[in-house]
């Protein structure tokens, strides 16, 4: 099951230069685990950063720092011992959340501890994330969500069930990067919520289509 | 060196075209001499070639690090963990899918969102992305990196509108995410990303030239 709606690619400079906001990068993560037309795109943006990496101008290094470089191999073992393979699998699994939210939401979807906050909509917030916000959100089959456009950056992936809006249909590995100057209205698909992990980069200032739907329900 | 250059020019005329051999006024190494001393190192655990690699990217990655704002010693010390990691991962170094500089730049990259932006999970996440994209080369799903397109990338770089070239620096030296951009050069954050997205566009072709 390959995801049809990607990263933006504003979005996977920022993420190659370690500028995208630590909860965008979650969600990115997420997408990039599931997909690789979007690994071989953002490995281009890597070449970019190795391109201005051997254009720095710079001078030799000085011999203290060649002298404890040398010492420093002497201290390494020969072979170096396998470390542990991360939790990263790119093929979807039903009730397996991304190896990138797991530090977060733990791995399993059906153990997650849901939190009504407004009719047909349930909700986990991230603690302890320190660039902007992130959640997941369990929307009940068949909801259709008010909408808008918005200023800030904001960046969903859907995890399980579907919902369509005039982008099209997005379903479990899709992404929907939005900017600012699209309006939407997303429309749930029957049978299964729809989960999804949803990221803005402004911490505490709510904006987009979670924030509008949710902000008068919860008084934010 | 010379000889590989050679070996290039007779392998394909139409490349050889357009690489840029080193010269005295263009002394810089190319990928496929890094790849050798890559080579070097990993095979025979050879400490000269590890120490040309290290001569010629280690104050560039000082460089990277100081512009990103690193504290002197901890950009020294991040230097040096990323050239240790060289040494230890030489053997997974693939030249068919990144140069030594585009692996280099993920390295310091990586131990600077670790250490710096100190976002703990961010190391494993790319070890992982990593296999993913190591199982794919191995089965030849992967676009290569050829040696020269460095070159013609450099000069794509070169010839970005000065708007999308000021916007791709403050991204990839100065780390500023779109919004921080788009306040500091009062841009609407729809144009920083759209500049971005055309700037992305414009390089990627190069990337891809017709064979």
């Amino acid at each position: 099951m390959k995801p049809n709606h990607h990263l933006d690619d504003a979005t996977l400079l920022s993420y190659s230069a370690g500028a995208l906001p630590a909860a965008l990068a979650v969600v990115a993560s997420a997408h990039l685990e599931r997909c690789a037309a979007c690994r071989a795109r953002l490995l281009d943006a890597d070449r970019i950063g190795g391109v201005l990496l051997q254009q720095q101008r710079v001078g030799a290094p000085t011999e203290h720092a060649r002298a404890a470089m040398l010492a420093l191999l002497d201290t390494e073992p020969a072979f170096e011992q396998e470390t542990l393979p991360p939790d990263i699998v790119e093929e979807h699994q039903p009730d397996r959340l991304p190896g990138a939210l797991h530090p977060w939401f733990g791995n399993s979807m059906r153990a997650l501890r849901w939190r009504r906050v407004a009719p047909g909509v349930q909700r986990i917030r991230a603690t302890g994330i320190s660039g902007g916000d992130l959640m997941l959100l369990r929307i009940a089959p068949g909801s259709m969500l008010p909408l808008h456009s918005h200023g800030g950056s904001e960046l969903t992936m859907i995890l399980d069930g579907a919902y369509d809006d005039v982008l099209g249909h997005f379903g479990p590995g899709d992404v929907a990067d939005l900017d600012g100057e699209i309006q939407h209205q997303p429309l749930t698909s029957p049978g299964v919520p729809c989960i999804c992990v949803a990221a803005t980069d402004a911490p505490l200032k709510f904006a987009g289509w979670v924030a509008r739907t949710l902000q008068p329900l919860l008084g934010f | 060196m010379m000889g590989s250059d050679q070996a290039v020019a007779e392998v394909s005329s139409f490349r050889a075209k357009r690489h840029v051999p080193p010269s005295p006024s263009n002394p810089t190494p190319d990928a496929l001499y890094w790849s050798a001393q890559m080579g070097a190192v990993s095979v025979k655990r050879d400490r000269a070639s590890f120490m040309r690699i290290y001569d010629h990217f280690a104050p560039r990655l000082q460089r990277y690090l100081r512009n990103l704002g690193v504290p002197e010693s901890m950009s020294d010390e991040l230097v040096q963990e990323a050239l240790l990691a060289l040494w230890r991962k030489a053997a997974t170094f693939d030249p068919a899918r990144a140069s030594l500089a585009t692996w280099l730049y993920r390295v310091a990259r990586n131990l600077y969102i670790d250490h710096v932006r100190r976002e703990p999970h961010w190391l494993p996440i790319q070890e992982g992305l990593d296999r993913l994209e190591h199982a794919e080369s191995a089965r030849g799903d992967s676009q290569p990196e050829s040696f020269v397109d460095q070159d013609i990338l450099k000069q794509a770089i070169d010839r970005l509108p000065p708007v999308q070239a000021k916007l791709v620096r403050m991204c990839y030296l100065e780390s500023k995410s779109h919004s921080e951009i788009s306040a500091e050069l009062a841009m609407p954050l729809g144009s920083v990303k759209s500049s971005l997205r055309r700037a992305f566009a414009k390089l990627q072709s190069n990337m891809r030239a017709p064979q």
